[in-house]
């Protein structure tokens, strides 16, 4: 009995498989039929666009430990879309008024999903893929999307090689400031108070942090301003006790925190005070949450931490009355809140990029991807909703982000407000 | 049944369909669905290596993910650097099968927990290193490639290379290790994970097989991160996360411990659940991921593999209730249950 039941148990699992493969098959033909159909409704269109429709994609982690800003990333431009679809659609260059989808994925910042996820996009007729966030799953989606010549667009990474070579990846481009921005920004405060400052610097011992000392350190070459002690850490560890015990004994006065995960960047400011030291801080712009890293932190006990802000902060109160913020709010409370429960700033940074997109679907002439990034490569000086006055949307920049200019903020007990010099 | 039904000409028609479904696949189906495919032959290859030393041999290790990045980043390294493909292929498998090695030769002294714990610690000390190695891994950017593209004397697309390349080597490891398991070695290890004391009076090192099965377990992994970077075209320190070897071995349990289709199924649900989970509602694909989980092991629990069996036992237990053997008995090929009582407690 037994030497039949294998083979038979063997052959029925197989054939299950088989079943399913062709059930895969099946369901995905049905959807590639659907996106051809779009396509030939203009003979010269791209994939996904149509007179009266254009299809975006994104794929964002949207479970696990990055769900915040991953999820954050989709809803700001979720809301921008709807609400002008509400509003009757985007006009584009080529006389039409489009409405416009975004279908959205979850990658869990897992690069495989992300390439995946792409792929099903592609394939369901995606017309361009924007504003992903994560830059190992873009990285991994890069290489396809320019060979494919599909847009990857104004991607919420802030890691450098997405704007840096527009040659080889003229597909490609980021919008939030890179890391060495945000660095440099704040090495010109330091410089710019025209006194000796000492510096001690805590980094994620990757391109993340090295991106931070980059632009700090080009920034402050040949000033007063000087590193006195520096140390590293790994985005696994569970504290940075260690490190921070060891740069308070420099009793810098300033302590540079380009640290991306939001514990240990509490960790950073209660170890640092419980030790007496309390230098003037830097934060990253991604942890530097008021409810969620300062006030857990306490950090009103230091004479100043500063962060780079390039876009208003909704819940704040000092920005209650602007006309942005409160159209964000209308159209958040509508279409984003299904999709994020916590506020990271990506929310009303997602939802600045929407309106880039609005521009750049303004001034594009012809109703192909080709079109699509000549108009978006040529915005120059343009102020998006939400942006701090001062900021502009640049892509005119060969080796720059969207955004590549910062401004500092600095926290007073409960938000944050422009800074008056150092 | 009809006469004409038998076991044998059943089963060789279903591996005939099958063959026919995997090679006519690729030809009419899109990209993005010879990408799912392709990337199901991958995960059944690293399911197979965490299956031979959690399924066959009853030793936990939670470190899978760490051999299939090394692969991973081997063979993009080796591309990177001009070797030939095969070389990749070779030190792919190699590279982990060493590593595994050497932490088998100190962790197999280990039982039960212990061991799980040394085990987790790879992917944990994996992605810092990796992260580290900037000049070989890429740093927390990766490596990416391109390679693998179809000989000009194929009229081929890439996907529709990459998946025979890939299918065909996930096949070659599976028939071999099915040969290994179905022998002495794979005797070896039923008794080892059964009863260690009864390997010893066999004559059986239960030591050198449990390092004999790490070793096996990191190889076969390393394969499959080769074949990852053959379908992902990128690897980065994520590859070899934590998260990622947890996943691995819910899919294995998913799957069917110790069955070699049970590796293929749970292939199959770790790349569709989650693409399911995302048309459903993108915004809740862990939710409705751990609702299939649930629903799997409450239905089905020695796993996907055992449904064909379930089913069939339902049909047939009327006509052969003196017959049949009773259910969930071991035949030491499939089915076990999933993770035995001695793969996690001494």
């Amino acid at each position: 009995m037994k030497s039949l039941q294998h083979p038979r148990r063997l052959s029925s699992a197989v054939a299950l498989f088989g079943v399913c493969a062709l059930l895969v098959t099946g369901c995905t033909r049905d959807t590639g039929t659907t996106g051809g159909g779009t396509e030939g409704g203009a003979a010269a269109a791209s994939p996904g666009i149509t007179d009266t429709t254009v299809s975006l994609g994104i794929s964002s982690p949207l479970s696990g430990a990055t769900a915040g800003p991953g999820t954050c990333s989709v809803a700001g431009l979720n809301s921008y879309l709807e609400a002008k679809n509400a509003a009757g659609g985007f006009a584009f260059g080529d006389g039409k008024t489009r409405q416009v989808t975004l279908t959205y994925l979850d990658d869990a910042y897992d690069p495989a999903k992300a390439v995946a996820n792409f792929r099903q996009l592609v394939n369901q007729g995606m017309f361009a893929y924007v504003g992903a966030l994560g830059t190992p799953t873009n990285a991994a989606v890069m290489p396809i999307a320019n060979q494919q010549e599909v847009p990857q667009v104004l991607l919420m990474a802030g890691a450098g090689e997405f704007s840096a070579d527009q040659a080889a990846n003229p597909w490609t481009s980021g919008f939030v400031p890179t890391y060495s921005t945000e660095g440099a920004a704040f090495g010109k405060l330091l410089v710019d108070a025209n006194q000796p400052i000492t510096v001690a610097t805590l980094a994620q011992n990757d391109d993340y942090g090295s991106g931070y000392l980059d632009g700090f350190t080009a920034a402050i070459e040949g000033s007063q301003v000087r590193v006195v002690d520096s140390a590293t850490y790994e985005p696994t560890d569970t504290s940075v006790d260690g490190q921070v015990t060891q740069l308070a004994a420099s009793g810098a006065d300033v302590l540079l925190s380009a640290v991306s995960v939001t514990p240990l960047q509490v960790g950073v400011l209660t170890k640092a005070q419980s030790l007496g030291w309390k230098p003037r801080v830097f934060l990253p712009s991604n942890t530097s949450t008021p409810a969620t890293v300062l006030q857990p932190g306490g950090a009103a006990a230091y004479p100043d931490v500063y962060t780079p802000a390039f876009a208003k902060t909704p819940a704040s109160p000092a920005f209650a009355n602007d006309p942005d913020v409160q159209e964000y709010t209308k159209a958040f409370e509508q279409y984003g809140t299904s999709i994020t429960k916590t506020y990271t700033p990506h929310c009303a940074w997602s939802y600045a990029e929407g309106a880039v997109l609005g521009e750049a679907f303004a001034t594009m002439e012809e109703p192909t991807r080709e079109s699509f990034m000549t108009a978006l490569r040529g915005i120059s000086g343009f102020t998006a909703p939400l942006l701090l006055p001062g900021i502009t949307i640049d892509t005119t920049k060969e080796d720059q982000a969207a955004v590549s200019s910062v401004n500092l903020v600095r926290y007073n007990g409960t938000g944050y407000e422009p800074v008056q010099g150092y | 049944m009809p006469a004409f039904l038998t076991a044998g000409r059943l089963r060789a028609a279903a591996v005939a369909v099958v063959a026919v479904v995997l090679v006519l696949l690729p030809l009419v189906s899109s990209p993005y669905v010879n990408y799912q495919v392709t990337t199901m032959a991958v995960f059944a290859v690293a399911l197979l290596g965490l299956n031979v030393v959690m399924g066959y041999a009853g030793q936990v290790s939670l470190g899978q993910s760490a051999f299939v990045g090394i692969g991973a980043y081997v063979a993009g390294y080796g591309t990177l650097n001009g070797w030939p493909v095969l070389l990749s292929f070779v030190v792919a498998c190699l590279l982990p099968a060493v590593v595994g090695m050497l932490v088998a030769l100190a962790a197999a002294r280990l039982r039960g927990l212990a061991l799980a714990m040394v085990t987790i610690a790879l992917p944990i000390v994996g992605t810092p290193v990796a992260k580290r190695l900037s000049d070989v891994t890429g740093g927390s950017q990766g490596l990416t490639v391109s390679w693998l593209e179809p000989p000009s004397w194929v009229a081929l697309a890439d996907d529709q290379w990459r998946y025979y390349v890939v299918v065909l080597i996930a096949l070659g490891v599976f028939l071999l290790t099915r040969n290994l398991v179905r022998g002495r070695v794979g005797r070896s290890f039923a008794i080892v994970r059964d009863n260690e004391a009864v390997a010893l009076s066999m004559g059986i090192s239960p030591y050198r097989t449990k390092v004999l099965a790490f070793t096996l377990a990191s190889t076969i992994g390393g394969a499959s991160g080769f074949l990852y970077l053959a379908v992902v075209q990128y690897t980065s320190p994520e590859t070899l996360s934590f998260g990622t070897s947890i996943n691995l071995v819910v899919a294995m349990v998913i799957g069917g411990t110790g069955s070699l289709v049970g590796a293929v199924l749970g292939a199959v649900y770790y790349v569709l659940v989650p693409v399911l989970a995302g048309q459903l509602d993108a915004s809740r694909t862990a939710l409705l991921s751990g609702a299939v989980l649930l629903l799997v092991l409450f239905v089905l629990p020695g796993g996907l593999v055992s449904l064909p069996r379930r089913v069939h036992q339902l049909l047939t237990a009327r006509r052969r209730r003196s017959a049949t053997t009773p259910p969930g008995a071991p035949d030491g090929q499939a089915g076990t249950p999933a993770l035995t009582s001695d793969g996690v407690a001494p």
